[in-house]
């Protein structure tokens, strides 16, 4: 592995010249520490610490710790970050100070506070360009289908991220496919971000406390996915006192408890869902109905936990632990994901900051049939498996420069397939895939660089390797012709460890920010990523039993390079946030599928898949109104995505099944009154492309829908467009009693429009020779809901 | 594998959501025409029939328009003898056998030519498979309950208890099931299945191997008292095994879990230049067959 020795040698020497740096020129000291939420503790991620009146300031990292280097003598510092108070102090600076400064909401009286503006123009003045955050307070005002909050919905609503349709699993993002998106969870993938199919994600709301989605400009501490990074990160739990959060509603209830274990020092939370659909519909089923016996439902679990040891120490381990439940007597199905995080944030001086992680993520599944009387079964699982470690740096070297650096070794552990037929007692056969191999290695260092008081240049590079290892067998193709099964020539097995294959990806990072005025800036973005696993998967939406592949000998790693620009302006003193981005994207090894690809239980699936280039552009404007009663923002995206694949629409390019010409989302939320919330939602998205059949033809007495031109995506099934209403109510009695309860209630796709999820052919009941254009619809009608939300 | 799905899919749909399924008109262009040559010879002793039709529109209600002037031919090139086929009604070519013979024999090759129209389309080379072993059909009374889908009382599951030849290869089934001489043969009634389970059995013994669920179940069907359950195995090639299940994807590919829509392949060969193209689908298959009265 020279790469990561070199990249090793190259960060040893660097934050060698990084410490010399800092022991020279005592005329400068820095301010350092964390920013905390006052009420609960929950470290305040991004908020910024300033010098008052100049531009000179930092951010917060992800654990809510800043250090902001300033000339020796008296200074008047700002504290602040939107929805809270801004904390304005003054200190004489004669030595590196560290302190954890507290903020309070916004509206309750706290000590030593002045209300100011700062922060609001962030999105002006940040480098930061194609990312979102929201935060848990304004997802939970959106109108939500079944009333269950979701936040993998919530992003739905945002410029340049769609879905293929409701139920969908995973979100596309600027044209990407589901498995171009890393989704953390405290800083652990998560291989199938949902329940139920696609309806909900597995991310409990109590349990977060911030989302931040990347779509483009993406920093060199994350890759491993080219499209985008969803960044969810856990409530540490409450430090202060015991808070209870719960809600009932019409699918699953909620319950999340946090403490402190040591006052200020050592916290939890640990939160939990169940859904109950199946137990609620029992009594209303007749005992023939072989849904009597059905099970379905989902629970998950989330926990995290983390104790200060001291000013500079403090360790957080995190877990989830979500499952799916399907089946019947004969019929079994369920699957799940496990993730745990442990880390440890280490300050080795004001100006640097250490976090190390540890990872375990797995997500499996298990289907089975079974006949136990007969003794008869078939039962198959599948699994992913990844441990990965993982060092990041923060330096803040000075108020123009703030350093990233990093490293990290990831292991996946894949076991595509392990099934077992069971005929009678002692008659079993087995179908075993073998197991895969692979490690990814990547190294990063970034710089934040204030070059001038309005430019501001974000510059990086994350070097990645990937090797392909034993144990396992390697297997060699033979080419033939475009969309047809490569024929197999030859196998070869490698031992425990064994270089099989390595790829090395040198993957720069860059973006830019010129701020005009107060009020506007320019940003621009460029960005190359890696990814070295791929679903695998052929259906409209993907299915819990697709399995993820990693990239071997035949499959080469996908690669997307990203150019952005955009426009910044903020109106009326902040409270009107626009942007319009422009974006280029262009992926080459992207995955798709020969025709009739045999992708369930067969150990050369490698031989179905097909690897082809891609190509998404678009521009997103958005406005936010992000102040007074009314909130809320309207984005329009128009945009394209397209494919090529040899063998595939007569070799040009074709639209990919997530293209969305026009995407228009509004969702918007008014405070009536102290008591009452009332929100919209109105999203109007283009058809996606489907191909229809030109002819038919009839074997064995079949009809089979026949494309005479062989173009994919020919057509577009109609638009789809919705809209939803929620009122929330917040009880009286909220003022004055610790007990606080809220009712919410919606009504999801209020005009009862059945837009189509697709439009398939069939052949008619009764008559197989006579056929039917079909539309699906996943939601039929309205979806009223009602949830009642308490917490103490 | 859909249908697993589908399965799995179908209580939860019904009961937490409306989602719906609504037939709609739409305008589809029209194609160019193609022959389509149906040709699934087995060794039964029945009658042996390939059809020779045409595509037609999509939305077209009728059947499928015969094409009356072809010369269909069957070659076993293993013997190197010809079977020539005769028209009869409805685009269907047959050959009739003698009490004592079958066309069809395990490990022969064989080979399709179409003539129409003076052009000559053939299939490519197929090689019949060996047949497996059908011991029984057991009939199970459903207390109301098990595996049905009809939700009728009284009724009885069939189970299949057969086994595959073991050995190294795998042998690729067509389970095709009747009630009272009706065959199953709607999309979801295509039972298909590798060694008679879920997939090529790795290291397999020597010796045979049962079928497992769900490929026992027969589809899950129903059957009353006093009623027939008749199942036949054809072993089939790998590729017919293939073009069934691609077939079975695109006729019905509705859904959440849709695949991407294809033309499903063909083994019959249009030489160069000519049109119409044809496609369509022969195989050659080993037929096992029991009945089982439901008393």
């Amino acid at each position: 592995m020279p790469e990561i020795t070199y990249c090793m040698k190259l960060k040893l020497i660097l934050v060698n010249i990084l410490f010399a740096l800092s022991v020279f020129g005592q005329d400068k000291f820095t301010i350092s520490g964390y920013i905390k939420d006052a009420k609960n503790g929950e470290a305040l991620i991004g908020a910024t610490v300033s010098k008052k009146g100049t531009g000179i300031g930092a951010s917060a990292n992800e654990y809510g710790f800043f250090a902001l280097t300033l000339p020796k003598g008296e200074q008047t510092i700002l504290v602040s970050i939107i929805g809270y108070k801004t904390f304005e102090f003054t200190v004489t600076l004669d030595k590196n100070i560290n302190k954890t400064f507290e903020l309070g909401e916004e509206g309750k009286e706290l000590d030593e506070v002045i209300i100011t503006g700062e922060a609001e123009d962030k999105n002006i003045k940040s480098v930061e360009m194609s990312t979102v955050k929201l935060d848990i307070k304004q997802i939970n005002k959106i109108p939500a289908l079944f009333g269950e909050v979701d936040i993998v919905r919530a992003i739905q609503l945002l410029p340049g991220v769609t879905t293929v349709g409701e139920g969908a699993s995973g979100f596309n993002v600027r044209g990407g496919n589901i498995d171009q998106n890393l989704i953390l969870l405290d800083e652990a993938p998560v291989y199938n971000s949902s329940h139920l199919f696609g309806f909900f994600s597995v991310f409990n709301p109590d349990a977060v406390k911030d989302v931040k989605l990347i779509k483009g400009g993406i920093p060199a501490q994350y890759g491993g996915r080219v499209s985008s990074i969803l960044d969810v990160r856990m409530k540490e739990g409450n430090n202060k006192k015991l808070a209870v959060t719960g809600g009932i509603g019409t699918i699953f209830s909620r319950l999340s408890i946090e403490a402190p274990l040591i006052k200020n020092k050592a916290s939890f939370i640990i939160a939990g869902r169940r859904s109950y659909i199946d137990a609620l519909v029992k009594p209303f089923v007749k005992s023939t109905n072989p849904i009597k016996n059905a099970s379905f439902y989902f629970y998950d679990l989330t926990a995290k936990f983390n104790y200060r040891i001291n000013d500079k120490n403090t360790v957080f381990a995190s877990s989830y632990f979500g499952r799916d439940v399907f089946g019947s007597d004969v019929f079994k199905f369920n699957w799940g994901n496990t993730t745990a995080t442990a880390r440890w944030n280490h300050i080795f001086n004001s100006k640097l900051f250490m976090n190390l992680t540890g990872i375990y993520s797995n997500y499996d599944y298990l289907l089975e049939f079974k006949l136990p009387q007969l003794k008869q079964s078939f039962v198959w699982t599948s699994k992913i498996i990844n441990y990965s470690f993982k060092p990041d740096f923060s330096y803040f070297l000075n108020s123009k420069n703030t350093i990233r650096f990093g490293a990290q070794a990831l292991l996946y552990d894949f076991r595509p397939y392990d099934a077992t037929g069971q005929f009678a007692a002692g008659s079993k056969v087995k179908f075993l895939a073998d197991k895969r191999y692979g490690i990814e290695y990547s190294a990063y260092l970034s710089n934040e660089h204030k070059v001038l008081p309005r430019l501001t240049l974000e510059y990086g590079v994350r070097v990645s390797m990937y090797t392909f290892i034993g144990k396992g067998k390697a297997f060699t193709f033979r080419d033939t012709v475009a969309n047809e099964p490569l024929p197999l020539s030859e196998t070869k097995n490698y031992s425990n460890g064994q270089l099989i294959k390595a790829y090395v990806n040198p993957e720069p990072r860059f973006a830019a920010n010129y701020v005009i005025n107060q009020f506007s800036s320019v940003k621009a973005s460029y960005n190359r990523m890696a990814q070295y696993l791929q679903l695998i998967s052929n259906t409209a939406a993907s299915t819990p039993l697709d399995v993820y592949t990693i990239a071997t000998n035949n499959l080469k790693p996908l690669i997307a390079d990203q150019g952005s620009v955009g426009y910044f302006r903020n109106f009326k003193d902040n409270m009107y946030e626009a942007s319009v981005e422009v974006y280029y994207k262009y992926l080459q090894n992207q995955l798709d599928y020969v025709d009739n690809a045999d992708l369930f239980i067969n150990p050369t699936v490698e031989s179905q898949l097909l690897q082809g280039l891609g190509r998404a552009y678009g521009s997103e404007f958005y406005v936010k109104k992000a102040k007074g009663k009314l909130q809320g923002w309207i984005s329009y995206t128009l945009s394209k995505t397209e494919r090529l694949v040899r063998g595939i629409s007569n070799d040009n390019w074709f639209y990919s099944r997530y293209d969305r010409t026009h995407v228009l989302n509004t969702s918007v939320n008014y405070d009536i009154s102290k008591r009452w919330n009332l929100s919209a939602n109105f999203v109007f998205l283009s058809g996606t492309p489907a191909t229809f059949p030109n002819s038919k033809i009839q074997v064995q007495g079949l009809s089979i829908p026949y494309n005479t031109d062989g173009i994919r995506n020919n057509y577009r099934i109609t638009p789809y467009h919705r809209l939803d209403f929620g009122a929330t109510y917040d009880f009286k009695k909220n003022e004055t009693r610790k007990y606080k309860q809220k009712i919410v209630i919606s009504v999801y796709n209020v005009y009862n429009r059945r837009n189509a999820y697709s439009i398939y052919f069939r052949a008619k009941e009764g008559s197989p020779t006579a056929t039917e254009a079909v539309r699906f619809s996943v939601i039929g009608s309205f979806v009223p809901a009602i949830t009642y939300n308490f917490n103490f | 594998m859909k249908k697993i799905i589908k399965l799995s899919i179908i209580p939860f749909f019904i009961l937490l959501l409306s989602s719906c399924n609504d037939v709609i008109q739409i305008k589809l262009d029209e194609g160019s025409k193609l022959y389509v040559i149906d040709a699934f010879v087995n060794d039964l002793r029945t009658l042996q029939t390939i059809k020779v039709t045409t595509s037609d529109n999509y939305f077209s209600n009728k059947e499928a328009p015969p094409v009356t002037n072809a010369n269909v031919v069957l070659k076993d090139i293993t013997t190197n003898t010809q079977y020539t086929f005769t028209y009869t009604s409805k685009g269907n070519y047959t050959y009739s056998l003698t009490t004592t013979d079958t066309i069809s024999k395990p490990n022969h090759q064989y080979q399709i030519n179409v003539t129409i129209d003076g052009n000559t389309y053939t299939s490519l080379v197929v090689t019949q498979k060996r047949a497996a072993i059908l011991d029984s059909i057991s009939a199970i009374y459903n207390n109301g309950q098990g595996i049905n889908i009809g939700g009728e009382k009284d009724t009885y599951s069939c189970l299949l208890f057969a086994r595959d030849l073991g050995g190294p290869i795998p042998d690729y089934y067509w389970v095709r099931t009747y009630r009272n001489d009706t065959l199953f043969n709607g999309p979801s009634d295509i039972n298909t299945c590798i060694d008679g389970t879920g997939g090529a059995v790795n290291n397999p013994p020597k010796d045979t191997i049962f079928f497992t669920p769900p490929t026992t179940f027969m589809g899950g069907e129903t059957y009353l008292l006093n009623q027939t359950c008749k199942v036949e195995i054809y072993s089939v090639s790998r590729e017919t095994y293939f073009f069934l299940i691609q077939a079975l994807a695109q006729i019905n590919n509705g859904g959440l879990f849709a695949t991407t829509p294809e033309n499903v392949k063909t083994n019959i060969i249009t030489p160069a230049g000519i049109k119409p193209k044809a496609v369509g689908w022969f195989n050659m298959a080993s037929v096992v067959t029991k009945t089982k009265n439901i008393l």
